[in-house]
């Protein structure tokens, strides 16, 4: 190999691999944009915004709302939650800690749509709203993450903090509100979005439990995808559920680099 | 083995608005010795070895060995090895297969590798630790497989970045002891930092002062601590008197009295030094004489801080001295002091000043320039 | 610890946990309120995570069998049966096959992609950082979304066919018989979160081990196969079997961007489930176990290579 070929070829492979992760998104926001695309042109013939009107008749503004409700409510839920199982099987203390981490891990490995058909008729029998039902099965989906992200936080927590605020006088209720809640936001952060990428990007329970009643983005996406000709809707439908979460991670991205800072 | 390496106005910047990691450095390790970079944390000591390396690459300035020059050499090819102040042992490989990770990666096959991995641990005394996992490891022996891996790479200088300063005293002095008996046994050549001066004078035949990346003295340590060329060097050192004065004509006058200076110093102010190890507290002879102001203990010695000054001198200097185990002295007594002549330096300029001297670097050592 | 146990606080009489240094702290701080013991006080704090999720999981398992052995039909007597499982056997075993394909594939492009990814991340270049931030943008793209980005980038008048310029003859890549665009998005999707847990679970690691090994005089190559490979593999086969899990049981974008037929079993399962005639949901109840069974068993073969590398964290 020659100095030069070995200079170029890292370079060449990250030209390719940032292709690889860009290449799927060009066309979506070209689609969102374009009024009239017909083949076999490279750009759009048409710019404009048609497709998100269409997308708005096609009822994207209550899409947008039902997937926040559902993101939200799975955040709100299994955060605090997964942040309690997280310090707990953190703690070392925690008995039959193999068996309490497989059963917490479990929603990884049994297919949600497997837990949602079974769940479906007990949800049925008992009689639970069917956006309650989604809420729930999502939340467990959800705990995964936020239990592992939480675990991770507390057991890179330094005992010490909390040792030494007692010492200088703070309440174990202190100690949590004081030190650990501060100290562990950019986690708590992280955790949160991720529970609530899982109730918003979920089609599979929405659908098979919401049982329609329940809309929400992907939904509109899914139908708007299986039907034919109309990209430039699929595409508006497609941004406006992506754009949304990458706002929010920005954010976490942003707490997460204060924390380090403040932590440095 | 054995390379003799030579860093020749050395000098790393990060950036053009930046203060120099290391300015200028020149330092001389020949085949076999042992040369110890002593320095405070910031001084760029660790920055030099990773020069060294080759894991950096100086802005300016040559690295040889044997009188090759280094420079394009990449860092895996430069025949050295390295010991961190954490053991880094690879968490994927076992004991026996970490030993023997230098002889892998140059191809050699797995059951030759392992069998010489087993001698080298069995040098640095831990023959039946073959299979153990490094989380299994104390931190005394972490650090001893990690020696033990760096000298199966044979390297033709070991580099050692304050490996033994995570450890505590007991383990510390056992691998002093380890370390001398390689070295009787491989003669390797060693460059190596710490910021501890006991450590630096255990472990190094030399002692180069490296301060704010510049070389500030080299040279045997017993040369260092009685005549250090600098206040800076003598605080490194854990020098503790430093009594202002003036230099007329080779003699330093201050409240303390009237000394001989040893050395070439030109009229003005200057610093008489002299360790506290080297006052000796008498009740005859004494070439000053003062009173207890201060007692310290410090383990089985005492730290005793005497005022010398009287009507007949203007003001006063204070002299830190070193009381031996089962002596006792209480403040208020008067004592005497005797400065020996051989343990007394001068340098030029104020003592108040943190300041480091107009031109530190000065060996006192001439051959090894 | 059991060589001191006179020093052991009998606290509570329960024997402790965990060993070692932790539990001799029972002095004057652990008075009053925190007389609590640690144990109970973990299990206090798990139980609201574990049981709605045991529950859940538990629950739709138990449901899902019952049903599939004729116990639990919607109407009728209920019966022991194996009908449902006999009825779409040949789907059954059709349906296994191909999730299994399709997984495969998915999971060993995207962790290849994602381990490269990794290395260029945690190497020395710049813009390695540029690379962390394209490929963690795609993390919060839901799948179905996924589907409609690659449906409109691989079909043939998608996007790429237009870029290379080719008029006719572009294979048929979405909803053809090699399930390419299906395996691309999964690949796609599956690469990034690869990428994210090897290359932070290398990050913190990785640039103290590579500087050893340079000066232990590895070579690159050497170094890739002997260092940060090896470091890198606990977090790659976590992260490749959870993917290959999640493919395997994913039901969108095979339904959006494969064939009607054959079917994966998230699709034959669905499909059986939605279907208006009431003998279907037991079938698909069976088709639903079957996907669980075999979720269960390539977690088992991940966690049986991860113990074999025990230790090496």
């Amino acid at each position: 190999m020659t100095l030069g070929a070995r200079r170029l070829l890292p370079g060449l492979a990250l030209l390719l691999l940032a292709a690889w992760f860009v290449l799927p998104l060009v066309p979506l926001a070209l689609w969102g944009l374009a009024d009239r695309w017909s083949a076999p042109a490279v750009l759009p013939q048409e710019w404009g915004l048609s497709g998100v009107a269409e997308a708005a008749e096609q009822g994207a503004g209550s899409g947008v709302v039902g997937s926040l409700a559902l993101g939200g409510l799975v955040a709100m839920l299994a955060t605090p939650l997964g942040a309690l199982a997280g310090r707990a099987l953190a703690s070392r203390h925690l008995p039959a800690s193999v068996l309490v981490g497989a059963v917490l891990l479990s929603p990884l490995v049994v297919p949600p749509f497997v837990v949602a058909m079974g769940f479906d008729v007990l949800l049925l029998r008992l009689a639970v709203p069917a956006w309650a039902g989604v809420v729930l099965l999502l939340t467990v989906a959800a705990l995964p993450y936020t239990t592992y992200v939480m675990r991770t936080a507390y057991g890179g927590y330094d005992q010490g903090f909390d040792d030494e605020a007692r010492t200088l006088g703070a309440s174990p209720r202190q100690v949590v509100r004081l030190v650990q809640v501060p100290v562990l936001t950019p986690a708590l952060a992280a955790a949160a979005f991720l529970a609530f990428l899982v109730g918003w990007s979920d089609y599979v329970v929405t659908v098979l439990v919401g049982g329609g009643r329940l809309v929400t983005l992907p939904l509109l996406v899914a139908s708007a995808t299986s039907a034919v000709g109309n990209e430039a809707q699929v595409a508006a439908l497609s941004l406006l559920a992506v754009l949304p979460p990458l706002a929010l991670l920005l954010i976490v991205a942003a707490i997460g680099r204060r924390g380090r800072k403040v932590r440095a | 083995m054995n390379g003799y390496l030579r860093l020749t106005g050395v000098s790393l910047r990060y950036g053009p608005q930046q203060e120099p990691a290391l300015d200028e450095v020149d330092l001389e390790v020949p085949a076999g010795s042992s040369v110890a970079i002593l320095g405070p944390s910031g001084s760029g000591k660790s920055t030099l070895l990773r020069v060294a390396a080759g894991l950096e690459e100086p802005t300016a300035g040559s690295v040889t060995l044997d009188d090759v020059d280094l420079a394009g050499t990449a860092a895996e090819n430069r025949g050295m090895a390295m010991v961190f102040q954490r053991p880094l042992l690879f968490p994927h490989l076992d004991v026996t297969d970490n030993v023997a990770f230098a002889d892998r990666v140059r191809g050699v096959p797995r059951r030759a590798a392992r069998r010489r991995a087993r001698e080298f641990l069995e040098l640095v005394q831990l023959a039946g630790f073959e299979r153990r996992t490094p989380r299994s490891l104390s931190g005394g022996q972490e650090q001893r497989v990690a020696l033990a891996r760096a000298l199966a790479a044979e390297p033709r200088v070991l580099l050692l970045d304050e490996p033994f300063s995570a450890l505590d005293a007991g383990l510390r002095e056992e691998m002093y002891e380890l370390l001398d008996e390689l070295r009787l046994r491989l003669s390797p050549t060693i460059l190596l930092v710490t910021h501890d001066h006991r450590e630096a004078d255990a472990l190094g035949d030399t002692v180069a002062v490296l301060d704010g990346g510049r070389l500030l003295q080299s040279g045997p340590m017993r040369q260092l601590y009685t005549r250090p060329a600098s206040l800076a060097v003598s605080r490194l050192l854990g020098g503790r008197n430093e009594i202002a004065g003036e230099v007329r004509g080779g003699w330093h006058h201050s409240p303390l009295g009237v000394f001989r200076v040893a050395t070439s110093v030109a009229d003005g102010p200057g610093v008489l030094l002299i360790r506290q190890e080297a006052v000796e507290l008498t009740g005859a002879d004494a070439d000053a004489v003062g009173t207890v102001v201060r007692v310290r203990r410090r383990g089985p010695r005492a730290l005793v801080t005497v005022e010398v000054g009287g009507p007949d001198r203007p003001g006063t200097a204070r002299v830190t001295a070193e009381l031996g185990p089962g002596l006792q002295l209480e403040v208020g007594r008067d004592v005497g002091l005797r400065l020996p002549a051989e343990a007394l330096a001068v340098v030029a300029g104020n003592a108040r000043q943190d300041g480091v001297e107009a031109d530190p670097v000065e060996s006192v050592d001439d051959g090894q320039r | 610890m059991a060589a001191d146990g006179p020093r052991r606080q009998p606290v509570t009489g329960l024997p402790l946990a965990a060993p070692g240094r932790r539990t001799h702290t029972a002095g004057p701080l652990h008075t009053g309120r925190s007389r609590r013991s640690p144990r109970r006080r973990a299990l206090l704090l798990i139980l609201p995570a574990v049981v709605p999720t045991g529950a859940v999981v538990l629950a739709a398992l138990t449901s899902a069998l019952l049903s599939s052995l004729g116990l639990t039909p919607l109407v009728g007597q209920p019966r022991l049966t194996l009908d449902p499982w006999r009825a779409p056997t040949d789907h059954l075993w059709t349906a296994a096959g191909l999730s299994v394909a399709i997984a495969t594939a998915a999971t060993v492009l995207a962790a290849l992609v994602g381990l490269a990814t990794a290395l260029a991340i945690t190497g020395r270049r710049r813009s390695g950082r540029l690379l962390a931030l394209l490929s963690s943008a795609t993390i919060p793209v839901p799948h179905v979304v996924g589907a409609a980005a690659v449906g409109l980038l691989l079909a043939d008048a998608g996007f790429l066919p237009r870029v290379l310029g080719v008029e006719t003859g572009w294979p048929p890549l979405v909803g053809g018989r090699w399930w390419i665009a299906v395996v691309a998005e999964y690949a796609w999707k599956e690469s990034a979160f690869i990428a994210l847990v090897v290359s932070s679970a290398l990050a913190s690691r990785v640039a103290s081990y590579r500087d050893t090994a340079i000066v232990l005089g590895a070579r690159p190559w050497a170094r890739l196969r002997y260092v940060t490979l090896p470091l890198a593999a606990p977090a790659l086969v976590a992260s490749a079997g959870i993917s290959f899990v999640y493919v395997l049981g994913s039901y969108e974008v095979a339904w959006l961007l494969g064939r009607p037929s054959p079917e994966p079993l998230p699709v034959l399962a669905f499909r059986l489930f939605t279907s208006l005639e009431l003998t279907a949901r037991p079938e698909a109840a069976a088709v639903a176990v079957a996907t669980a069974a075999l979720a269960l068993a390539a977690v088992a073969v991940a966690a049986a290579a991860l113990r074999r590398m025990e230790g090496w964290r």
